[in-house]
């Protein structure tokens, strides 16, 4: 080691070597291991390292699982320890751990000692920004997953209402007129019964219209779409959602519309299929920083904390990515035996509330003009 | 339940109490104007109310299957045989927590008019022996409905 150049002495540098998180690892000219730290006996076999230590040529190839290369994830192919003449400063490489298995590392491998050949190698756990990298990917995945659905949902159930139903309503008119022509009863009595299956017929597809997303969220607003949507849960699954409205017609951006219209169908959905209730509250309103909505049950409620989720547990997942796309937060309070609130909060003041760029005409009425 | 609802009420007791069923219930059809849509009229063994406010699209759930089908519907083991996850288009099933069911269609002038369902909540199940002796306890008929053989069906 240097003796002290500008401030630096040896002690400074062993408490480096010992202390330092990462591992490094002294390599002869031969590849044999001589030395490594405190951090690196952390990470590798205790076999490993007395096989290591032994020699034995490229005994450190037990470990090593390649590094990243253009053409690999884990390429052995011109490798740092035999390749002395490509810049190995830093690179990515997968190591085998003895607790932890596979694991990415930033490594260095660098020359310490011309002359006898000595070569260092540093490495740098990359686990945690890997992942941390990996969750930001799959955020903003499962936000463009969640617009790419609801624009979908939106163009079927829009053709469904808008070609396919008014095709089938004008083959009925049609029909009705047959109805008056001169025609035998044999026929008649067959025109009744095509007028009767194409009725059922045109209300299915209007049922799947508004299954898939309500025209009345988009043309009428929140309170209708919610309206016609609990009426077809009582139908359906014969619980009762008592709706406390409190907006009287505001309109507000189509992608918070859709935010509030999707988060409160999932809470009654799992209000009824979890809670065990006969009847589930949803209250509607506005205050001066935004819209509120709350869905209450009286049900046997759950542990917010236990991560054991009745179904498959995206359903609060999805929720919760919803409601970041506006910007809004969202609470979730239960207790076993207690009942269940969702709170839902979404600013609705300028920045939150810019037109929707579909149709501006119908994005009005925001919290702070009162 | 109701001792007003008459006939159908008393057979639907009956039958509970005599075959050991925990849960009984009759579907209608609605007529044409309502667009065919079936309803659970009466029930015996309710644990709510909740079955009086479903209403079911001819093919959805129970009632619906075997309306479209004419056909009797078992489901020896509800958690075993229906996916979880698709268990809410049986909503009778689960506001009467039942875990093992059969529905057999009931016929006047040939057509399907309504549903009877009998199941059980955990102590028993019913089995195809079961649906045999749900059969034969009726007699080829329910009130003023034909049932048909199963080996007609």
């Amino acid at each position: 080691m240097t003796p002290q150049t500008s401030g630096i002495s040896s002690d400074l540098l062993w408490n480096l070597y010992r202390n330092s998180p990462e591992a490094v690892l002294f390599f002869d000219a031969a590849n044999h291991i001589i030395a490594i730290n405190p951090a690196a006996e952390r990470l590798f076999d205790p076999k490993l390292l007395s096989r290591l230590s032994s020699g034995g040529n490229n005994a450190f190839c037990f470990t090593c699982r390649g590094y990243t290369s253009e053409e690999e994830l884990m390429s052995c192919l011109n490798c740092y320890l035999s390749s002395p003449a490509r810049d190995f400063a830093s690179f990515q490489l997968f190591l085998e751990t003895k607790e932890r298995g596979l694991l990415p590392f930033s490594a260095s491998f660098f020359p310490i000692e011309e002359e006898s050949g000595i070569r260092v190698l540093m490495l740098r756990d990359l686990t945690r920004p890997l992942m941390t990298q990996d969750s930001l990917n799959r955020n903003t995945m499962t936000k463009s997953i969640i617009k790419a659905q609801e624009d979908e949902r939106k163009r079927i159930s829009r053709e469904l209402h808008d070609s396919v139903a008014q095709e089938l309503i004008s083959s009925l008119v049609d029909l009705r007129v047959l109805k008056y022509l001169n025609v035998q009863d044999e026929a008649l009595q067959k025109i009744q019964q095509t007028e009767a299956s194409l009725t059922r017929l045109l209300d299915q597809i209007r049922n799947l219209s508004v299954e898939l997303r309500p025209a009345s969220l988009d043309d009428l607003g929140l309170e209708a779409a919610f309206r016609s949507h609990f009426k077809w849960i009582e139908k359906n699954y014969g619980v009762l959602v008592r709706f406390t409205a409190e907006l009287n017609g505001t309109r507000f951006n189509s992608e918070i519309e859709t935010v509030v219209y999707r988060i409160c169908q999932e809470s009654v959905l799992n209000a009824l299929k979890y809670a065990d209730v006969d009847e589930i509250a949803v209250r509607l309103f506005e205050r001066e920083d935004g819209l509120e909505l709350i869905v209450r049950d009286e049900g046997c409620g759950f542990d917010v904390n236990a991560r054991d989720p009745k179904g498959t547990g995206l359903g609060l997942y999805g929720m919760k990515e919803r409601t970041e796309l506006v910007n809004g937060e969202l609470t979730i309070t239960s207790e076993p035996g207690k009942g269940t609130a969702v709170h839902l909060r979404i600013p609705t003041g300028k920045a939150a509330a810019a037109p929707a760029s579909g149709d501006p005409g119908k994005s009005y009425g925001r919290g702070e003009e009162k | 339940m109701h001792q007003s609802s008459g006939q159908y009420q008393t057979i639907l007791d009956q039958l509970r109490e005599k075959m050991g069923y925990d849960f009984v219930s009759l579907a209608f059809a609605q007529s044409e104007a309502d667009g065919f849509v079936l309803t659970w009229q009466y029930a015996s063994g309710n644990l709510n109310n909740r079955y009086k406010r479903i209403v079911l699209q001819s093919g959805k759930g129970i009632a619906g299957i075997v309306y479209k089908t004419g056909k009797p519907m078992l489901v020896e083991d509800v958690a075993d045989e229906l996916n979880s996850g698709d268990l809410f288009n049986y909503p009778i099933l689960i506001s009467e927590r039942l875990t093992s069911v059969a529905a057999i269609p009931l016929y006047r002038f040939e057509r399907v008019e309504g549903i009877l369902l009998a199941g059980y909540r955990e102590n028993s199940r019913f089995t195809r022996e079961g649906l045999r002796m749900l059969h034969a306890q009726l007699r080829g008929e329910f009130g003023d409905f034909e049932v048909k053989e199963m080996s007609v069906l």
